[in-house]
């Protein structure tokens, strides 16, 4: 599934990502606030979701492959943060739907 | 700062990385003059004189039961008490240090401890050795110049772009959460670049961050060293204490001592040295309460038939 039609639904506002990030394919999700979690995982999580907001959640998802990170419950997002995603090409966005809502839309439009 | 001048800090770190990584039998003296229980005060003072040392254990059948040091030597000759017995004037329960530990855990014991000597023992507790600070500075000084000749002859050839060959070493300070995580993300970047299977870069990148993490929210503070060739990545991770008690409850998964700051930053699961150990190939931890801990963790380029057949 396409990143942009990802963003629509979580109603989620890019802060930094590459040029074509619109058509990244985004096929596994990982919604965690525990990066030690986050870090155990054996498959490629393309999006994660999560309600830290921390270099060390960038940090793990680019470790873990992510392409794309949402930030969940409108925590504010620092500078760090964006250059880590930039230097990592990773997508960065921002949504006021807490963690649980976010992951219910990620499902319904996910689903078959 | 261009790179030029951040080398000597790198081959520094390097220097000590390297020390803190020889095993304290490599450096210690092995061979140690030791008195028995019924020698007098003025057979050590003998001893001392005739071979320039401040300090002497004091063995009942190899085991070490007490050091008489040049500061007792001075109590008895001030009481004119020399041809007393050793034990009267040595100090007892004396800190020993094992000769497999790593000599970083010595350097603690020496920062900890205001002595000027460790025995040394083996795994039965027998005297093997004595550890001085001078022991140190001659492994400091044999490390320095071995660096030196490398450097010099590294600086002669000059270095392929696409070479796997790296050492790099890495200082973390503790609850310095900001920088836990820039050597594996550099880590990560230079085997990525140079074409090594992405689920390897992977496992590299999760041992090297959480012992980063660990080091940062642990340790009061150590060094992470990268040691690479085409063959494997060889991790070492060296902190100044606190220690772990048990090594083995740290290993099992779920089992943590973080507190509520470190959980906040979404780590104490007690998860990471497990998974440290899940992605290396090869595993191996030290650690001494109030010494430090060693972690080192071995991840393999090629498959173990690839190097079989070379």
């Amino acid at each position: 599934m396409e990143l942009q039609r990802i963003a629509y639904a979580l109603d989620a506002e890019l802060i930094c990502g590459p040029d074509d990030w619109e058509k990244i394919n985004i096929e596994t999700v990982f919604a965690s606030d525990l990066m030690s979690d986050v870090l155990m995982s054996d498959r490629d999580e393309m999006l994660m979701v999560t309600s830290l907001s921390t270099e060390q959640s960038i940090r793990s998802a680019g470790i873990v492959g992510s392409e794309a990170i949402v930030i969940a419950n409108d925590k504010t997002v620092t500078e760090g943060m964006i250059e880590l995603a930039k230097d990592q090409d990773i997508a960065l966005f921002c949504t006021r739907h807490p963690k649980f809502e976010s992951c219910v839309r990620l499902g319904r439009i996910m689903e078959v | 700062m261009s790179e030029e001048h951040k080398q000597p800090l790198q081959s520094s770190l390097r220097v000590q990385e390297l020390i803190y990584g020889l095993r304290i039998s490599e450096v210690m003296t092995s061979k140690v003059f030791a008195v028995s229980r019924n020698c007098t005060m003025r057979d050590v003072q003998t001893i001392m004189k005739n071979n320039s040392i401040t300090g002497v254990p004091v063995v009942d059948s190899k085991r070490v039961v007490g050091i008489v040091t040049m500061n007792d030597l001075m109590n008895a000759l001030e009481q004119g008490a020399m041809e007393q017995n050793v034990t009267r004037w040595m100090v007892g329960e004396v800190q020993t240090l094992a000769e497999d530990m790593p000599l970083s855990f010595a350097i603690s014991a020496f920062g900890k401890f205001s002595f000027r000597q460790f025995p040394v023992v083996n795994k039965k507790n027998e005297l093997t050795g004595i550890l001085t600070f001078r022991n140190i500075n001659h492994a400091l000084i044999r490390e320095l110049s071995r660096q030196l000749r490398q450097m010099e002859q590294q600086s002669e050839q000059p270095v392929e772009p696409a070479s796997l060959n790296l050492s790099k070493v890495y200082q973390l300070h503790r609850y310095d959460f900001e920088n836990g995580g820039k050597a594996s993300s550099e880590i990560k970047k230079f085997l990525k670049e140079r074409g090594v299977p992405p689920k390897l870069v992977r496992r590299v990148a999760v041992a090297s961050y959480e012992l980063e993490i660990n080091l940062v929210a642990h340790s009061i503070g150590g060094m992470l060293g990268f040691d690479i060739n085409e063959n494997r990545v060889k991790i070492s991770s060296h902190d100044r204490g606190p220690g772990i008690e048990d090594t083995e409850k740290a290993l099992t998964q779920g089992y943590s001592t973080a507190n509520e700051w470190i959980r906040s930053q979404g780590f104490g699961a007690g998860m990471g040295l497990p998974n440290v150990k899940r992605v290396s190939d090869e595993f191996a931890i030290e650690s001494a309460v109030g010494m430090g801990t060693m972690v080192q963790s071995i991840i393999y380029l090629k498959s173990e038939k690839e190097n079989e057949n070379q």
